[in-house]
């Protein structure tokens, strides 16, 4: 009778078997501890805009403020997509033609919005509020990164609730006076002493809460 | 109370079907607690009843298999998508000045009931509106609202609102609707309007009244008929009576030293009833800094049914309807204010109603100008006219009384009636005249008979079916439209809409004005242009002048200088009061009065009306035939047993409810229900219909009542989140301990002394509870150094139990409801509750107290100690948080929460129809969240508060949003001006942070501050002698306290709360505790 007997070889392949068995819930959970984590899933995501809007120039280069634009980011949570109209106050005059520029023109005559595509989105049930941030000595850059050398916005940091705490557990690194707020290529790491940002958290009783309340409601 | 006042008290006890009151309970619930059924036991001892921790009673196996697909979706779900899906971001074409997004905006305006404006600031988000609240800076209002003002902002929403025009049915639009008119208005013009008929529901305002004007002016003959279900004909019709015109009665509550209502609900049902809640209040706070001195507001009510206002009486007299206009008449004849009054000699008096009748004779003589004297708008005219007669013999008019001319009156629905043959076309203007008329006239009949008709209906109710066989237009919500109104003081109110209609222009949405505007074929016929035009000529303003006058009016919400004048010195024709008709009496008689939640029925399909437990009974959707636990006994009726009710009007099959504290002889029934399905999806089906037995022109009658076979099924909240400080097992298990003993050492949940014990302990409410431990078994959280202590203090004194409250939060917090089958479950989910205590035999209570509970913040919580993943936890200002994110349903905390407090997301009851239906599966067709209109009741969703999934455990945040709204101004506004180098640190003012609650309360019963600033409101309420914790006992430290109640009665009673003296246990720590 013929029984099925394993070749000799596979004695030598039995303990890589043992040792992948033993790795292989270990690169499972590295796999999806990576492939979810907010930091590969989030940063970069770079959505295509109904109009190629580029704050590199806008920003970086004619030196636009940018609460030209964002209007309520220092009064209110959100900071606010400016109004078409906002557009137009330039755009009447430079680049009228712009075929670029095509559905801001259209909204602007039709009174219909553009559809921006949303970049940041917080989950529904964290409440984050700009102005309690960047009337503290934070700036824009510390979560957006360089938007003024963005041609394209994308997403610079992973916004998760980690990530938040890492800067309220330890936010004196990232303060800077207020009227530097919106100075996106002005460092305050290199620019200011240790000693100076610690008087600034002094200065503005900077405690950040952990607290859940705080965020979540 | 003497021996035999008592001894009338116990035989009554014993007639009623149940033990007596156990020794050293003060208050009780219901009848079942008294009798300690098992359905009560299961919700005492339970945090949810036998069977409601399980998700249905569907088949498990089906319940398995659809769980097995949601796991297999979950699979593919996940692998395919690792972003949530895209969002966008919709900016406005054109700036908006001063529009901050995301920040809501308030627009004064106001909301008519019955005619009457209600002052109202609505709450818009980004051109939506989601809350209502009262308009603290109109002249008539005193702040709050009332539930069914913040329950109007659903009805804008109603996913059964009409959504078009329609002629015999058939979708039309209204610039057909404009055609078919101008060709038949023409044929009307040759007859100079013969024919044509206004069937309208009470309206008020300036520019209502013009355009009724310009109608009658292009149509002579016109007739214009106003049906009021709940309107102010019997007041009219009393002062008429009393003073020779019709009047309008303005009482002030704060002024008067003794109150006395003859079946008068002011502190519900009365379109000012927040004003006069407000003002009541007012002299029922204790306020003098020498509790030696204070004084407050002595209330008497003489009533058939329970009303709110009866349950915070300090005497009660319940007899049948007839016998109140009876005693009101003796009450004057002994005053002398009416002599030889009819039917004085009628008053037919038990011995301690004879005490009461004394006394409120004495107080009244000695309160002389600070007397008031009031009859409810069910009460016939007679009642009126006495209450007029008293006030002015007494002196009162002039101080706690005014009057204002009423109103223009015009015939009612039952000269309607007899009309309606001669009508050729007929307009009817909302309302609902084919349900809420007496059955017994037949107008819908009436309605189907008439040619041409023109109905301007909210819904597809009752009418607008009547009216099928023309056309339907839909009205506008008060929100969408322009208008004004008259509060009851007289005061113009504009009425600013915030919201364009949500149906579209062309398919209707027009306001009653535009639909006048049309048929009197005038321009301009927006209503915009032609309001403007009413106010225009009435201030003589034009231009710039006009523009200013009018801005200042949009934003105060009013037009100044509109109140009428008001009138005092009037001579009563005290004869003519005298000879007054009176009230049918019976047997047994029947009482009707309009619905604490539904009103006249108009309110039925908000869902939110149709949860909230009756102030009185507790009951959610549906009403009951009220009746004595005496009467139910003798009759072999328990609650829930059917009976059918016959009087001259017609007959109804409705379910009992047994009431204690109703009068013996007669029943009464809540107007607004048993409604089919022109209802709405949510009224359909819903209680029994009060206007089938209604005699024309009389809210009372002689009926007679037969039982009936069968049962009924109600679903109401009276045992739901029972608490016992002192269980009989406990007793029972331990003989040695003494019952009475613990009893008296463990304090009451509502404390409560009368106003000679307060003067001698004003720290009466200290001495109830025997702290045993101050140790806390686990290690106490560490709340040192705290910027805010966020507190709040509740006043029993005050809090009337209008539910205002509940509902506030409701619409601020994103609650939903959960339909009557889960109710019946104790699955509601209010974060408060308002518990509704009796006290005293159960056959006759001798008082009633309401407790307002929400999460009470406790310093050292229980539920924090029990949850696995730290969901529920404290934040550095003491506050303890709810994370719904890392709630994962385990329902601990709920066990361990001693008040009660927590609800807990068995469905997704945004998700779920809220019908009447059992079985969780069928949940089609959604209601709340699908798509269509039926999307509109998300709008309502106030995006600063998480929408909670099913699974998640909820409760009372102390409004965390708000909170944290008013932290991040103040500090921005600080640091701004340069932070510690302005000033030394930042702070948020005291009053800058109002709960929801807070600012929906009428009496100002709520405080909401920061324990840490020693001169907060709510600081100095927490140090008031009468202020105390709730289960203090238990060592949980709460933020919430309460302000304990001071009554007033009239006649002595033993203390049924075991003594307010200092007995051996009696202190607790509370001197250390605030020093």
């Amino acid at each position: 009778m013929s029984r099925f007997l394993f070749p000799r070889w596979s004695n030598a392949v039995l303990p890589l078997v043992a040792v992948g068995g033993a790795i292989a819930p270990l690169y499972i959970v590295f796999l999806i501890a990576y492939a979810w984590s907010p930091k590969t899933i989030e940063v970069g995501y770079k959505p295509t805009q109904p109009v190629p809007y580029s704050h590199a120039l806008h920003v970086g280069q004619l030196g636009l403020d940018c609460r030209y634009c964002h209007t309520t980011v220092d009064r209110a949570a959100h900071a606010s997509v400016p109004a078409t109209q906002t557009c137009m106050n330039c755009h009447t005059q430079v680049q009228k033609d712009s075929p670029k520029l095509k559905p801001v023109r259209e909204s602007y005559a039709s009174g219909l919005s553009v559809l921006w595509t949303r970049v940041h989105d917080l989950p529904d049930y964290s409440y984050f509020d700009h102005s309690a941030h960047v009337n503290r000595g934070v700036s824009c850059v510390e979560c957006h990164g360089r938007v003024d050398q963005m041609e394209v916005v994308q997403k610079a940091a992973p916004m998760s609730m980690g990530w938040c705490l890492e800067c309220h557990r330890n936010p004196t690194d990232n303060l800077r006076p207020l009227d530097r707020i919106t100075q996106l290529s002005w460092d305050q790491r290199t620019e200011m002493t240790a000693e100076e940002r610690e008087a600034l958290k002094k200065l503005y009783h900077i405690s950040p809460s952990e607290n859940c309340s705080t965020c979540h409601r | 109370m003497d021996q035999t006042t008592s001894s009338t008290c116990e035989t009554r006890a014993a007639e009623a079907p149940s033990a007596p009151v156990p020794t050293g309970r003060a208050h009780w619930r219901s009848v079942e607690e008294l009798q300690q059924t098992p359905e009560f036991r299961s919700f005492l001892d339970r945090e949810f009843p036998e069977g409601a921790s399980e998700a249905s009673e569907e088949d498990r196996r089906q319940f398995i298999k659809v769980m097995g697909a949601s796991f297999a979706l979950a699979g593919v779900a996940s692998s395919g998508c690792l972003r949530w899906p895209e969002t966008k971001i919709v900016p406005a074409a054109r700036g908006q000045e001063n529009r901050v997004a995301g920040h809501p905006v308030s627009f004064a305006t106001c909301l008519q009931v019955d005619g009457v404006a209600v002052p109202a600031m609505a709450t818009s988000y980004e051109g939506r509106p989601i809350k209502l609240d009262g308009n603290e800076r109109h002249p008539s209002a005193s702040g709050g609202s009332s539930a069914m003002t913040q329950a109007r902002i659903l009805e804008l929403y109603d996913p059964d609102r009409i959504r078009s025009t329609t002629q015999k049915g058939a979708p039309s639009s209204l610039p057909e609707f404009d055609g078919w008119w101008s060709t038949h208005a023409n044929a009307l013009r040759a007859k100079q309007g013969e024919g044509l008929a206004i069937l309208s529901e009470a309206i008020g305002g300036d520019v209502h009244a013009r355009a009724l004007e310009l109608v009658t002016k292009a149509f002579p003959k016109a007739r214009l008929y106003v049906h009021a279900p709940a309107g102010q004909s019997a007041e009219q019709a009393g002062t008429a009576i009393a003073f020779g015109a019709a009047k309008r009665v303005l009482p002030d509550f704060g002024k008067a030293k003794v109150v006395v209502s003859f079946g008068s609900d002011f502190l519900a049902d009365h379109p000012a009833s927040v004003r006069f809640a407000g003002d009541y209040a007012k002299g029922r706070r204790l306020d003098s800094t020498d509790p030696k001195q204070q004084q407050i507001t002595r209330l008497y009510s003489i009533e058939s049914r329970l009303s709110l206002t009866g349950m915070n009486a300090d005497e009660r007299i319940a007899v049948k309807p007839s016998q109140v206009q009876a005693i009101a008449a003796m009450v004057a004849d002994r005053l002398g204010a009416v002599p030889g009054c009819a039917t004085a000699a009628d008053a037919k008096l038990d011995e301690q109603a004879t005490k009461v009748v004394d006394a409120l004779l004495k107080d009244l003589k000695d309160a002389g100008p600070r007397a008031l004297v009031v009859a409810g708008p069910t009460q016939p005219a007679a009642v009126h006219a006495i209450a007029c007669a008293i006030n002015q013999k007494l002196g009162g008019a002039g101080t706690t009384v005014t009057y204002i001319p009423a109103p223009a009156a015009a015939p009612g629905i039952v000269e309607f009636a007899r009309d309606a043959a001669s009508i050729d076309t007929l307009v009817v203007l909302g309302g609902n005249p084919a349900y809420d008329a007496p059955a017994s006239l037949g107008v819908a009949a009436l309605i189907a008979k008439i040619p041409n008709v023109v109905r301007l209906a909210y819904r597809n109710d009752e009418s607008s079916v009547a009216c099928g066989h023309g056309w339907v237009i839909a009205a506008a919500h008060p929100l969408e439209c322009w208008g004004d109104g008259a509060s009851w003081d007289g005061t113009l109110s504009i009425q600013q809409p915030l919201i364009l209609p949500m149906m579209g222009a062309e398919a209707g949405g027009l306001s009653a004005v535009e639909l006048l505007l049309r048929v009197a074929g005038h321009e301009p016929r927006t209503a915009y242009d032609f309001t403007r035009q009413v106010y225009a000529r009435k201030s003589g303003l034009a231009g710039a002048d006009f523009e200013v006058a009018w801005r200042a009016a949009l934003s105060e919400g009013w037009w100044p200088g509109t109140n009428a004048k008001s009138q005092s010195a009037l001579a009563v024709d005290a004869a003519k009061v005298a000879a007054a008709p009176v009230s049918a009496a019976g047997d047994v008689e029947l009482s009707l009065f309009f619905d604490s939640k539904v009103h006249d029925g108009r309110f039925a399909n908000l869902g939110w009306m149709q949860e909230l437990p009756d102030v009185v009974t507790k009951i959610t959707w549906d009403n009951a035939l009220l009746m004595s636990p005496s009467m139910a006994t003798s009759m072999g009726l328990k609650a829930a047993s059917m009976v059918r009710v016959k009087t001259a009007g017609g007959s109804v099959v409705a379910a009992v409810w047994v009431l204690p504290g109703h009068a013996e002889g007669c029943v009464s029934l809540a107007l607004g229900y048993g409604r089919g399905a022109p209802a709405g999806r949510l009224a359909e089906g819903c209680g029994f219909d009060g206007y089938a037995v209604m005699v024309p022109g009389a809210f009372s009658s002689a009926c007679e009542l037969t039982k009936e076979s069968g049962t009924y099924e109600f679903a109401h909240t009276q045992d739901h989140g029972a608490i016992n400080p002192f269980d009989a097992t406990v007793s029972a298990l331990k003989p040695n301990v003494p019952a009475d003993g613990v009893a008296e050492r463990l304090g009451g949940l509502v404390r409560e002394a009368t106003l000679g014990e307060y003067r001698d302990h004003p720290d009466f409410a200290k001495h109830r509870v025997h702290v045993v431990h101050r140790l806390s078994l686990w290690e106490e959280t560490n709340l040192d150094g705290a910027k805010f202590r966020w507190a709040m203090s509740v006043d029993l004194g005050t809090c009337t139990g209008c539910s205002a409250c509940v509902t506030a939060c409701q619409a601020e917090n994103n609650i939903p409801i959960v339909g009557k089958a889960m109710v019946k479950r104790g699955r509601e989910m209010h974060w408060m509750r308002i518990d509704r205590y009796f006290k005293g035999p159960q056959g006759s209570p001798t008082g009633f107290a309401v407790q307002p509970v929400t999460c009470m913040q406790c310093e050292n919580a229980p539920c924090e100690q029990v949850c696995p993943v730290a969901a529920t936890v404290h934040d550095e200002d003491g506050l303890n948080s709810m994370v719904y994110n890392r709630c994962i349903g385990t329902r601990y905390c709920s066990n361990n929460c001693p008040y009660k407090v927590r609800r807990f997301n068995f469905f997704n009851y945004h998700k779920r129809t809220p019908d009447r239906q059992e079985g969780i599966l069928k949940t089609q067709p959604e209601y709340y969240i699908s798509e269509g209109p039926d999307r509109w009741l998300q709008l309502q969703f106030n995006p600063d508060v998480t929408v909670r999934i099913r699974g998640v455990m909820e409760k009372c945040t102390f409004c965390v949003q708000r909170i944290n709204r008013a932290r991040i101004e103040a500090k921005n506004e600080w640091a701004r001006k340069g932070g510690s180098a302005g000033s030394p640190d930042w702070k948020v003012a005291d009053g800058a942070i109002v709960t929801a609650c807070q600012q929906a309360c009428p009496s100002g019963a709520i405080v909401f501050g920061d324990l840490n600033d020693p001169n907060s409101k709510v600081s100095r309420l927490h140090r008031q002698p009468t202020s105390y914790q709730m289960l203090e006992e238990l060592n949980t430290k709460t933020r919430l306290r309460y302000v304990a109640r001071v009554t007033n009665p009239a006649i002595e009673r033993p203390s049924a709360d075991g003594g307010h003296g200092h007995g051996t246990h009696g202190h607790d720590a509370h001197d250390k505790e605030h020093s």
